[in-house]
């Protein structure tokens, strides 16, 4: 169909499509305050600038590159105030956390009315169609309507569900995507808990969500619940593996289990892990896609053969909450992948500049977007092929490649070499390391693989039946 | 303690997302693994066939539009040849031409349509299937232009055809025909060599030619498994013999080449279009025929290539104006009839490809 | 032990330990005590971060509530007895002789213990950890992970082997 064809709906569409015209139509206060708002924009960046070059911002309470600085100013008012010891200690404790916990919460439910929408509308730009368009500027309130509309749905309890464990993963399910989050750092001070076992963390919580997602699918009593949840699980647990020894790469590389040491690691030696180590990012990348239940291995809720995997007998917002924990858990792999092979908040210098965090975010984003296009394009694995490729080549790899790596870490902290250099080296080694060995693996262990292009069907033009077949075949 | 699997019951359907239709599966799996599988079909039954015996041939053909709903032109073709060939009518030869023409413009969509849901099924989040209608969007659009409708287009007369296309209708054919290959390749891009989807279809569910003969497979299932079959050079009927074409074969019979064979009969319809588009002689587009026509006592079984596969209708005169009996011999219904063995013994994800690559409809199994 | 949060924190986590666990055999559905027990082994690590025991926290989620509890829900999941219903335990007595001679052993330590702290706060135990299991424990660490490995290989033997039978008999 011709998008210029002049039905009603496409006039309507090209009438408002373009952002200028859409500024250009609203009223004139409203583009008054447009060019205020970026003129204070322009004067703060401007006042923010001078004082990051007078270097009079650093720590203090109004730098806004580190919001971690309005926590510890706020620590210190209450700890130096007149108030009882216990009482300012509990304070100084309590009020930092509750204020990261909301900004944890916000960022990732802030995510979740934006995401839904970004994610469809980029999909309906690959599938060349126009994506929600209507709820809103823009079909912005899609996720709002969409949420609106879920609450408002009748709770439907199936026959011989187990009530009590029923409603228990809905809300379970969240608690590591929520949890994860606490381990990023957005800025040198910006953490919600910088622990030192930050890799461990990340591993233990990843971890969580397989029982949730298994006592969905056996309290719902239904075959196809309990399909994706074994599926699920088994996806899960081969899964971890992979992450967990591309961690391990990470850690032996930086020598640190800290999230916050792995990015300063990288951006001291201006470099990113994913060009040291890339086997291991894009084992991660492909064993998050496992974890998340994001095409290609979304195999746990696959559509066309399992109808909704584990959450098929949820009903409104309790399946709301299933697909809004899949988004959730999207962008903390992102922030994973971001942190610990993309630098993280640092930029090469451009941190100083811009705050951390909004770097972070936008890496997020990117690493986001390689999902959804990923999404967008390709086909689902069968689960004996995912499984296979994760025991097979993703672990088997890893280990082997990670020996490099602890060799290449011990030299780098016992010899005297000038940072670059090694690491130059480093990164040559892994990469051709990596390709040879998946590719001599690759030969040894699968081959029966067909990796060749199959041939074309051939062209004929006489018919005939199984004999003409035999003939043509010959 | 002993540990073991036992076998329980997955009902796929009739309400699923990948049974294209209201069909059912009763599968008994272990594990992952199908054991037994039934095919439970009947849940769009119309009665179709009883409800011809009281109708006229001409009313008859809307029911051809309902029976493979997405390959109404080919329906409408097969029961206006039977009946054609029971009355002895003559048909215009521009009536052919453009019988060709719509029938090949309907396989183009209808080849679309199979491809693109069986990528879906194969867990492609849609974008191949929006990518194949784009094609199917503009030659619905024609039919439109055409007849009026989209889907059930009843165009097909006893005779020749209802209405001849208006002038633009030309302009925007020659337009869809010449760019049809490029987008065809677009889609080879995209997926042919996209290496998840042939781990996901080839060698999954292969049919081997004994198989597929004995199975009576037609259409692409069984070109699919390389038999070189198929009606329009067999048995030409319409003005095929004046086409120069040719017949896609696959290699393994498996889910990838009866893909394949797909993609390719969509270059030779396109080409097809394109010569009766240079034949199509001026003239009278149908000839007049009694309103209820009726046909001398006998009876017919005449049978045409649709996308599908063989689809042949089985009339029995009475020498009045309504079938005496009426049977259409539904090209899904038997290519389906192979699934039981197919599916058996293998994953489920695989028996889910091989159903969307045996490309069904159900208005057609259950009429 | 100073700070009030710590200690409301312990008491509150050890109730949830104590509450969780007692469900556990109180419950009358296999998965019910399943979940419980999760939850009892999550306060449990939530337990020692209160000592700031963080890599022992830490691998207290990732193996107990993480791994043995995935390998309880396929335990249950495979064997066909042990259903929904979990009251027909026929071992109550051999269960509550075993149980006791723990809890006695337990009470027996927690008794004879010098339970005065070690007196020094630790920054950080994951780094301390991993020096002492590369260095001086380095022999019983290896063959820990020699055995483990064993473990698998022979459990990957012992299902091998089950299936080749099982395809050459049917």
């Amino acid at each position: 169909m011709n998008l210029d064809s002049p039905t009603p709906m496409s006039r309507q569409i090209a009438e408002h499509s373009t952002l200028i015209e859409r500024f250009l139509g609203l009223p004139k206060i409203a583009l008054l305050i447009f060019v205020l708002l970026i003129a204070a924009l322009g004067l703060g960046n401007g006042i923010i600038g001078y004082l990051v070059v007078a270097g009079e911002l650093d720590g203090t309470w109004y730098d806004i590159r580190d919001l971690g600085n309005v926590n510890a100013a706020l620590r210190d008012a209450i700890l130096s105030s007149q108030l009882n010891t216990y009482i300012a200690g509990a304070l100084a404790y309590l009020i930092p956390a509750i204020l990261g916990a909301t900004g944890i919460v916000s960022v990732v439910g802030g995510w979740l009315l934006i995401g839904p929408w970004a994610e469809r509308r980029l999909i309906a730009k690959f599938q060349i169609r126009q994506g929600p368009n209507r709820t809103g500027p823009f079909g912005l309130f899609q996720s709002l309507a969409d949420a609106l509309k879920l609450m408002q749905k009748e709770i439907v309890i199936p026959t011989g569900a187990d009530r009590f464990l029923y409603f228990a993963p809905p809300v379970a399910v969240f608690i590591p995507a929520i949890l994860g989050w606490a381990a990023i750092p957005w800025a040198p001070k910006m953490s919600f808990a910088d622990m030192d076992v930050g890799v461990l963390f990340v591993i233990a919580i990843s971890s969580l969500g397989v029982l949730a997602v298994f006592v969905a699918g056996w309290s719902s009593n239904n075959h196809y619940s309990l399909l994706g949840a074994m599926r699920t699980i088994a996806m899960m647990v081969s899964y971890e593996i992979p992450i967990s020894l591309s961690l391990l790469a990470v850690v032996l590389m930086t020598g640190s289990t800290q999230l916050s040491e792995i990015v300063t690691w990288q951006s001291t030696h201006n470099v990113w892990l994913i060009v040291l180590i890339p086997f291991a990012a894009l084992a991660f990348l492909f064993a998050s896609t496992a974890e998340i239940n994001r095409t290609p291995n979304d195999i746990g809720e696959a559509e066309s053969e399992i109808v909704a995997g584990f959450y098929t007998e949820y009903s409104g917002m309790k399946a709301g909450l299933f697909m809004a924990v899949e988004l959730g858990n999207a962008i903390l792999v992102g922030a994973l992948m971001a942190t610990f092979f993309l630098g993280g908040y640092t930029m090469f210098g451009l941190e100083t500049w811009i705050p951390g965090y909004i770097i972070l975010a936008t890496k997020i984003g990117l690493v986001y977007f390689l999902f959804v296009w990923i999404r967008g394009t390709l086909p689902r694995f069968r689960l004996d092929q995912l499984m296979g490729f994760a025991w097979k080549f993703l672990i088997p790899v890893s280990i082997i490649l990670m020996f490099i790596v602890a060799i290449e870490s011990a030299i780098f902290i016992r010899w005297d070499v000038p940072a670059a250099v090694s690491l130059g080296l480093f990164g040559l080694i892994n990469v051709t390391g990596a390709v040879i060995i998946s590719v001599v693996w690759i030969r040894i262990l699968f081959k029966d693989l067909d990796l060749a292009a199959p041939e074309r069907p051939r062209l004929v033009t006489a018919v005939g039946g199984l004999k003409a077949a035999k003939e043509i075949r010959g | 303690m002993t540990t073991s699997t036992e076998p329980y019951v997955l009902n796929i359907g009739p309400q699923h997302p990948s049974t294209h239709g209201v069909f059912r599966l009763r599968v008994v799996m272990d594990g992952e693994k199908i054991k037994d599988l039934d095919m439970i079909v009947g849940y769009l039954h119309r009665s179709m066939e009883k409800l011809a015996e009281e109708r006229t041939f001409t009313q008859n053909i809307p029911f051809t539009d309902r029976a493979d709903y997405l390959a109404a032109m080919t329906g409408n073709l097969g029961l206006a040849i039977a009946v054609e060939r029971l009355a002895e009518v003559e048909v215009p030869e521009r009536a052919e031409f453009l019988r060709v023409i719509f029938s090949e413009l309907q396989r183009i969509a209808s080849h679309a349509m199979a491809n693109g849901t069986l990528i879906s099924d194969a867990g492609a989040w849609q974008t191949p299937l929006l990518y194949m209608f784009r094609e199917r969007e503009k030659i619905l659009d024609l039919f439109e232009m055409t007849c009026g409708a989209r889907l059930t287009t009843n165009y097909m007369r006893i005779g020749g055809v209802a209405f001849d296309p208006p002038t633009e209708f030309w302009p925007a054919l020659r337009e869809l025909v010449d760019e049809l290959p490029s987008r065809i390749d677009e889609y080879h891009e995209l997926l042919v060599e996209n290496e998840v989807f042939m781990a996901r279809t080839r060698n999954v569910g292969v049919i081997s030619p004994e198989d597929a003969i004995n199975g009576s497979l037609t259409g692409p299932a069984l070109r699919g498994s390389g038999i070189p079959w198929d009606l329009r050079k067999a048995e030409p009927y319409s003005v095929y013999d004046q086409m120069n074409f040719e017949v896609p074969i696959g290699a393994n019979g498996d889910v990838y080449d009866r893909f394949m064979v797909r993609m390719s009969e969509l270059y030779q319809s396109a080409k097809i279009i394109k010569q009766a588009m240079d034949l199509i002689p001026e003239g009278p587009h149908k000839t007049d025929i009694p309103l209820a026509l009726r046909p001398p006592v006998g009876e017919i079984y005449s049978r045409i290539e649709s996308p599908r596969g063989e689809i042949g209708f089985y009339l029995v005169s009475d020498g009045g104006p309504a079938p005496y009996r009426f049977h259409i011999r539904a090209p899904s219904l038997i290519n389906l009839s192979l699934l039981n063995e197919l599916g058996r013994d293998s994953a489920l994800s695989d028996a889910v490809v091989t159903l969307g690559s045996l490309d069904i409809v159900v208005g057609e199994i259950d009429r | 032990m100073e700070s009030p949060g710590i200690v409301l924190g312990f008491y509150l986590l050890a109730g949830l330990t104590l509450g969780s666990g007692g469900l556990v055999f109180l419950a009358r559905n296999l998965l019910h005590s399943l979940a419980f027990l999760v939850i009892s082994f999550l306060s449990m690590a939530g337990l020692f971060l209160t000592l700031s025991a963080d890599f022992i926290a830490m691998a207290q989620i990732l193996i107990y509530a993480g791994s043995i509890s995935v390998l309880m829900v396929f335990a249950v999941m495979l064997t066909p007895l042990a259903s929904r219903d979990n009251s027909n335990s026929i071992y109550v007595f051999p269960a509550l002789i075993s149980a006791g001679g723990i809890a006695s052993f337990v009470a027996f330590i927690a008794w004879d213990t010098d339970w005065s702290g070690p007196g020094t706060d630790f920054d950080s135990t994951i780094g301390t950890i991993g020096q002492l299991l590369l260095g001086k424990y380095v022999l019983a660490f290896e063959i820990a992970s020699v055995l483990l490995l064993f473990a698998l290989v022979g459990a990957i033997m012992l299902v091998h082997q089950r299936d080749e039978d099982s395809e050459g008999t049917s």
